[in-house]
């Protein structure tokens, strides 16, 4: 028992002296490690803004920041350095982006990521000297869209929290919801239910249509006005007079469209790759294709684009001779199969007839993308056989 | 001849007794600083500065710390004094510091450390067990820096940081990695054992005083090594 006594005392006393020699050696230490890690902080934050000095934390939870910025740092000259948590091709991609006090990405750098391709070591040099106005002219890389597109809007988000911690505002909005919000505005009645319109015939001053799911209410976006028309054809939104004309023409324009197309949900035997066919006066037929490029028939590979189809539009005559070919929609690989697009490639189909319309220039290094474009054309031929039979 | 016995304290730490070739104390942390030099000089001198201080402690306090606690209490006040160099060295040598990273508090488990206190320190006076701390903390200094040399030198083709012209295009990498530590090890102990044969104690005479648990243990031979001694 004594003995049991004498070992409790003795090792307490030893963890109380020991205890009190640590407190004592803490006391001594903590201030000078508390200075270096916070020099080691600045080197580091120095990297992405050369020119900073004396950099504070910022707490970032008195403001309204974009939800990827976890950290922030101001210093002396007016800069910040943000730093960054986003998604790429996997979570946990962090990057440091210091602005300068003109708002100028002074540079870019990912200090941790799970990326594959290596992109996300260069790309921050890309976004160097960029500031909110011109960032978007930054082109994303091809075959590493998710981290270069993230990389980009994470360096976006810190321009803008760059704006807010000086005290303005900035527009948090993805492209989306402002999209969204600008067509709910001109036409309300729609409910935000839309489909875009592809536009047929090319008509002039006019970007893009957007249909409501519901009547026949437009939007027409004509630069950056959003200007609504309800299914009387009545404008809702204030704009010019030019406007004003140039929407009345496309709204006829649309409407003689519609009255045009031809109903093909009783035609069975029709290909599966028409989505609509217009019948003109002068016996035209104008066929709206969906052709499976890569990302529909390269499916075992992982396509970001998966599934989405080419749209293509082909004006042929009744005796099965393509007057016009044009690309409409694609979302083939960058710099690869989207040169579908390019004139130089549909153009080539302007004249042909069943009989020779597979005699075209492939794209090169994109097999599946031409030969998908080339069945979707072989199917004009078949569907023009069929509608003649019907009309 | 006092001051003969003390030297030949302090002497055999560095070869006869050498913790890392003769005893095989402190194997993981030689293994795992050994790649750079200036790391093993950091082990090195921090672990020594821990041993000096851990064996003046035990030794100071031998009388008063009950057997049967004294395992737990040599823990706390070696954990102490490797709290103390850890915050110290980040404090003023922060290079050290992140280069030694998570071997630097494992100092606390660091066999030699725990061993000499056991083997040495709970059985001499205060100046005795500081002076075998020093030895001991030399001959292990020794050993990580002459490993890492070699890692180094071969590894890197360079020393302490500073490239070597030519050797610095013809470097085996297989020596930075675990595998080569190993080699490097079995090599030096081999060779240690060439220049001491004879001389070097052999296992049984300090196996079981060395072990912390040989006061649990039962084992017979491990009873007859400890009578011999």
């Amino acid at each position: 028992m004594k003995n049991n006594i004498k070992s409790v005392i003795s090792l307490t006393a030893i963890c109380i002296v020991t205890s009190i020699l640590l407190a004592f050696t803490n006391n001594l230490t903590a201030p000078i490690i508390a200075k270096q890690e916070a020099a080691a902080v600045n080197d580091a934050l120095t990297v992405v803004l050369p020119n900073g000095e004396d950099f504070q934390s910022v707490d970032i939870t008195k403001y309204t920041l974009p939800s990827t910025i976890t950290e922030a740092y101001s210093e002396k000259n007016g800069g910040y350095v943000f730093k960054m948590e986003t998604t790429g091709y996997d979570v946990g991609f962090v990057i440091l982006c210091g602005i300068d006090k003109d708002g100028v990405v002074k540079g870019a750098t990912s200090i941790s990521s799970k990326e594959t391709l290596g992109y996300e070591k260069s790309y921050g040099d890309e976004l160097k000297d960029k500031t909110l106005g011109d960032i978007d002219t930054v082109a994303t890389v091809a075959g590493a869209t998710k981290t270069t597109a993230a990389y980009k809007s994470a360096i976006k988000d810190a321009l803008n929290s760059f704006v807010i911690l000086n005290g303005g505002t900035a527009d948090l909005r993805s492209e989306e919801e402002i999209l969204a919000d600008n067509l709910n505005t001109a036409l309300p009645e729609a409910n935000g239910e839309f489909e875009i319109v592809l536009i047929l015939e090319e008509i002039n001053g006019i970007d893009t249509i957007y249909k409501s799911v519901k009547n026949n209410g437009f939007v027409f976006v004509i630069g950056e006005e959003f200007i609504g028309t309800d299914s009387d054809g009545n404008i809702l939104t204030e704009t010019s007079e030019t406007n004003k004309t140039i929407i009345e023409n496309a709204r006829q324009t649309l409407l003689k469209w519609a009255d045009s197309q031809i109903d093909l949900t009783k035609l069975t035997d029709m290909p599966t790759s028409v989505e609509a066919a217009y019948k003109a006066d002068n016996g035209n037929y104008t066929l709206i294709l969906h052709a499976a490029g890569y990302g529909i028939n390269g499916g075992d590979k992982y396509h970001p684009a998966s599934g989405e189809p080419i749209v293509i539009k082909v004006t042929a005559s009744k005796d099965g001779k393509i007057i016009t070919c044009k690309t409409l929609e694609q979302n083939e690989t960058a710099n690869i199969g989207s040169a579908c697009a390019d004139e130089s490639f549909y153009s080539q189909f302007n004249g042909k007839t069943e009989n020779d319309y597979t005699e075209i220039d492939a794209i090169s290094g994109a097999t599946l993308t031409t030969d998908g474009y080339k069945n979707a054309i072989g199917d004009v031929f078949t569907a023009i056989k069929i509608l003649k039979g019907v009309s | 001849m006092k001051n003969n016995s003390n030297l030949s304290i302090i002497l055999k730490g560095i070869l006869l007794e050498n913790p890392v070739f003769v005893l095989i104390l402190g194997t993981c942390p030689t293994l795992a600083t050994t790649k750079t030099v200036i790391g093993a000089v950091g082990m090195g001198i921090a672990a020594t500065a821990v041993l000096i201080c851990s064996n003046i402690v035990i030794s100071l306090l031998r009388k008063v710390i009950p057997d049967s606690v004294r395992i737990p209490c040599y823990i706390v006040v070696i954990a102490s004094f490797v709290t103390i160099v850890e915050m110290v060295i980040h404090a003023y040598v922060p290079i050290i510091y992140d280069l030694l990273g998570v071997y630097l508090p494992l100092i606390t488990v660091n066999c030699i450390i725990l061993g000499r206190a056991e083997m040495f320190a709970n059985k001499n006076n205060i100046a005795k067990s500081a002076l075998d701390g020093l030895g001991m903390g030399l001959g292990f200094c020794v050993a990580l820096i002459l490993m890492a040399t070699v890692r180094e030198v071969i590894g890197v083709g360079s020393f302490a940081g500073i490239s070597i012209p030519f050797l610095e295009n013809y470097t085996v990498k297989f020596f930075q990695e675990a595998p080569g530590g190993f080699l490097v090890y079995g090599v030096l102990i081999a060779l240690v054992f060439k220049i001491t044969h004879g001389k070097a104690p052999y296992k049984k005479e300090f196996s079981c005083d060395s072990c912390p648990s040989a006061a649990f243990c039962n084992k017979a031979h491990c009873q007859e090594a400890k009578e011999e001694i």
